[in-house]
């Protein structure tokens, strides 16, 4: 098994070398002069010269990436034009918030979804099953922020029962943190719930006419024995992919979720940076965050081995 | 048992309107739905007064007879703004999709074919795909200078990938089946081959994808505008009403609400459709999902 | 032979349905039959004559949402199953009255350790702990001779032969000593070396355990070997019901017959150019079972088919000692014989 883990997680290196070089390429072949549009546009020739230096666009393309690739190597994602802070730091103060707000998103949806989406396909084409359906159905047709103003509007504005905003470490106390996040999981988790919720109901559905399962019944089995472990355990696979791709998803939304929120995470540094257009952030964060999403999908095929046995590495 | 089901024949049947709509509800409402989207804004002019009119005697005046949605902070009519926000969602989404399933049938055919490009492109395909596409659309944004154009080139680079993995997915399914590779065998040319075996079977599939892609597209599009990296601020787009209704929403919600809920409408009718058309030309894919 | 005075198991004329796009289908239409204490009885008939649908009949585990039983009485024991509440029926399952069926590659969990899918049946119904239930099932795996079984606790299915497999399915249906154990084809998967070893064992098992065995087959020859008593059914119907012996020694029915006569058979002689007679299929096709059949299902195929047997249904008479027959022409295929 290590033997496996370690070689899936070679594996991922080109894919993150593709990563890299493709937003090394993207500000070099971005059309127009990059240089002078993040300068803005009254900037002095002097002034675009300079960022031009900052972004090593001065020097020979092969030279820059040697450089470029040497730094990234080391950890260093280089410094932002307008603080002159280095990136990894700028990226590490922000990753409170966001690693927060995105565990507590995977998790309320998660342990919404699968209990959903087990109860559909258990009552299928019953009022349950239609109702959940719907749901889904209309859940990943809602826009992240739109659903977030709702939700707003409703808890905060219209009930007060909730905070409207902000974020509160978790060092300051678990309540405040927790009832800070609570809005934003549901506003940010309610698409991937009913992704999440469909494939379940889906998988479930393909598993329950199979003989074993009839042959669970034939035991006299209780419902719930049968249900979640001997269908949903078969129907594993197949959700935690879900699971995985929704990450994707989950990441785009967070940008959205934490300026609607005004949590102060790597979402709002991307949405500052986009403003500023300050491209070496960006770019530290595009790496960060497909590192983050190809360790999760490296945790999921992971994962395939404990859920089905047939599969051996 | 299941035998006997499964072998019931339908009688042919005539084609009649009401037997269509029960038997694919979810194609006759997302159609329905998108249809009357798009005729909204293909015909924005003709509904909706200026969406541009400030009017600063008249600002965040709530729903009424006279603003059916009432108006935002500069007392422009979010009903005109929102009925003209249909035409730059509709725009995005249907230019996304087909330019993602033009490129993306070009790529997944060619990858379908040759391994050694297979290889190449698919890499590439897996890196983009490892950036979340909002990211990706950002990047590009910020290194340009704002527009429509733009806004959908950096969408369409994200979505690209779904696509061609689908088709090469297709080719490759193709490739192997027993007909294939006697035709292989017997000498038939590669381009007819293509032609008539392995175009017609990407075309379901693609469809459906195309639907879905849309749908994202619009989605991602009002997220970028609502950033405040889409289109520039003074067009009328969903996701730029909104961003702009941000300040006042405490007083005045229907200036995001509104335009949420056409957001909100047009993609269920995009997803509906595709979710009909997937059951319909895909029963396959549909069994999966 | 002798039958116990109380059958275990007692079906009056049970009928069930299935709703399709076409229609009702009569998948079981009227069949009665008796068990008795130990008994082995064979149900045999082509497919979809609605054996398969009696034996998830009397587990009453028809998919509520396609079929349901509409009329007769299953008792066992003396006690209805027809209408009884779903946990008491649970608590019959697996316990007093168990199942193997026909796929045993399919039949088991992939999931799910061999040991588990035992245990959890011992651990169900006889209410021991866990240790003590993973302890049963190694007895199980021993008892259907299955090497090393302490090791094989801990494999899961797919580690496994097909003939183990249908092994391990009978050490989960006999776990709990049950009373009755239907066999739904339980060989028809296996290669036919397997398959006489897995009905030995069962035979073994059922002797050693007193378990009336439902053995449900289109296989005459594996009844021949195996059973006491047969029923034959078609379209749903009972048609003929004897003893082993009886049965194959003067079949009443013509449907009977004309599955005799489909058998390949090894003890005629090949004439001088090494032919054997050829085989006879039998003429016609099952009929429709959406539309009603109003008289013997089997007429528009048989022979001595006349107007009544169109028109009006046989019952089922008592020819000779427990030999009955569902046929209006019993004479005159008597005599034909």
């Amino acid at each position: 098994m290590t033997a496996y883990i370690v070689r899936r997680l070679f594996a991922t290196l080109p894919v993150m070398a593709v990563v890299a070089v493709f937003v090394f390429f993207l500000v070099r072949f971005a059309p127009g002069d990059p240089a002078a549009i993040i300068a803005g546009e009254d900037a002095t020739a002097d002034a675009i010269a300079a960022v031009r230096a900052k972004l090593g666009l001065d020097r020979p393309m092969l030279e820059q990436f040697v450089i470029w690739t040497l730094h990234l190597l080391q950890g260093d994602l280089g410094v932002s034009i307008f603080s002159d802070l280095p990136v990894s730091r700028l990226i590490e103060q922000r990753l409170e918030p966001t690693v927060a707000l995105t565990f507590s998103t995977l998790f309320v949806a998660v342990a919404l979804a699968i209990p959903i989406g087990v109860i559909a396909a258990w009552k299928a084409r019953k009022l349950v099953d239609r109702l959940a359906m719907a749901f889904a159905v209309l859940g990943f047709a809602m826009p992240v922020f739109v659903l977030a103003y709702v939700l707003i509007w409703l808890f905060s504005v219209k009930w007060g029962v909730l905070p409207v905003q902000g974020y509160s470490p978790i060092s300051q106390g678990l309540w405040p943190f927790l009832e800070k996040l609570i809005l934003p999981s549901v506003a940010l988790g309610v698409t991937y719930m009913a992704l999440i919720a469909r494939i379940t109901r889906a998988s479930m559905l393909e598993v329950l006419a199979q003989d074993y399962i009839r042959t669970a019944n034939s035991k006299g089995l209780a419902t719930d024995r049968v249900l979640l472990l001997h269908a949903l355990k078969n129907a594993a696979v197949p959700i935690v992919t879900v699971i995985g791709i929704g990450i994707a998803l989950l990441i785009s939304g967070v940008v959205i979720t934490e300026t609607v929120f005004n949590i102060p995470g790597l979402g709002r540094l991307t949405v500052d940076a986009v403003l500023k257009r300050d491209y070496p952030i960006v770019q530290g964060l595009i790496l960060v965050f497909a590192a983050g999403k190809v360790l999760v999908n490296l945790a999921i095929d992971i994962s395939y081995a404990f859920l089905d046995p047939r599969i051996r590495y | 048992m299941t035998t006997l089901a499964d072998t019931a024949i339908d009688p042919p049947r005539r084609f009649s309107l009401g037997t269509a709509i029960r038997r694919n509800p979810t194609i006759a409402f997302g159609g329905v739905l998108l249809a009357i989207l798009v005729l909204v804004g293909v015909f924005a002019h003709l509904i909706a007064g200026d969406p541009l009119r400030l009017s600063p005697v008249n600002r965040l005046r709530p729903p009424s007879e006279r603003w059916w949605f009432g108006t935002d902070q500069f007392g422009r009519d979010v009903f005109s703004r929102s009925v003209y926000g249909a035409r730059v969602s509709l725009i995005v989404g249907i230019s996304v999709a087909a330019i993602s399933c033009v490129l993306g049938l070009l790529l997944g055919l060619v990858c379908g074919y040759f391994r050694r490009v297979d290889a190449i492109v698919m890499r590439v395909m897996d890196g983009i795909m490892a950036i979340p596409s909002i990211l990706l659309a950002i990047a590009l944004i910020t290194l340009t200078r704002p527009g429509l154009t733009i806004v959908i080139i950096a969408i369409v680079i994200p979505e690209v990938p779904r696509i061609v993995r689908v088709v090469r997915a297709v080719v490759l399914s193709i490739r192997s089946q027993p007909y294939i590779e006697s035709a292989i065998a017997g000498g038939t040319k590669n381009a007819k081959l293509l032609w008539r075996h392995v175009l017609p079977n990407t075309m379901a599939p693609l469809i459906v994808q195309g639907t879905y892609v849309c749908a994202s597209a619009m989605l991602i599009e009002a997220g970028l505008s609502f950033l405040g990296a889409g289109v520039p601020p003074e067009v009328p787009s969903w996701g730029n009403i909104i961003a702009q209704g941000r300040t006042f929403f405490q007083i005045a919600p229907w200036t995001i609400l509104i335009p949420g809920a056409f957001l909100a409408l047009t993609v269920l009718a995009v997803n509906l459709l595709g979710d009909g058309l997937r059951d319909r030309l895909d029963p396959r894919l549909a069994r999966r999902l | 032979m002798s039958v116990d005075a109380v059958p275990v198991l007692q079906v009056r004329d049970l009928r069930t349905y299935f709703n399709t796009l076409d229609g009702v289908v009569r998948a079981v239409d009227g069949v009665t039959f008796d068990v008795g204490r130990g008994e082995t009885l064979g149900i045999v008939g082509e497919s979809g004559c609605g054996k398969s649908v009696t034996a998830l009949s009397i587990l009453r585990l028809i998919p509520p949402e396609t079929g349901r039983i509409v009329g007769g009485s299953i008792r066992f024991d003396g006690r209805e199953l027809v209408g009884l509440d779903e946990a008491e029926m649970k608590s019959l399952r697996g316990h007093r009255i168990s199942m193997i069926f026909q796929e045993p590659m399919t039949s088991l969990n992939p999931v799910l350790t061999v040991g588990t899918q035992i245990a959890e049946n011992v651990v169900r119904h006889l209410g021991v702990s866990w240790r003590q239930g993973l302890d049963r099932a190694r007895e199980m795996l021993e008892l259907v001779r299955i090497a090393d079984a302490a090791r094989r606790l801990d494999e899961y299915p797919h580690q496994l032969s097909g003939g183990m497999r249908q092994r391990v399915m009978i050490a989960i249906a006999l776990s709990c000593e049950p009373r009755v154990l239907i066999a739904d084809e339980p060989t028809t998967a296996l290669d036919v070396t397997i398959q006489a070893q897995i009905l030995d064992l069962m035979l073994e098992l059922k002797e050693k355990l007193g378990t009336a065995i439902v053995l449900i087959t289109h296989d005459l020859g594996v009844i021949a070997e195996t059973a006491e008593r047969v029923v034959v059914m078609y379209a749903g119907r009972k048609v003929e019901e004897a003893s082993v012996s009886s049965l194959f020694a003067q079949p009443m029915h013509p449907y009977t017959r004309g599955l005799m006569r489909a058998i390949p058979r090894l003890d005629i002689e090949a004439d001088t150019a090494g032919r054997r007679p050829r085989l006879q299929e039998i003429p016609g096709l099952v009929p429709i079972l959406t539309r009603p059949i109003p008289g013997c299902a089997f007429a528009d195929r048989c022979g001595f088919a006349t107007d009544r047997c169109r028109a009006e249904r046989p019952p089922s008479v008592e020819v000779r000692p427990g030999h009955e027959v569902a046929c209006w022409e019993t004479a005159r295929v008597a005599e034909a014989a």
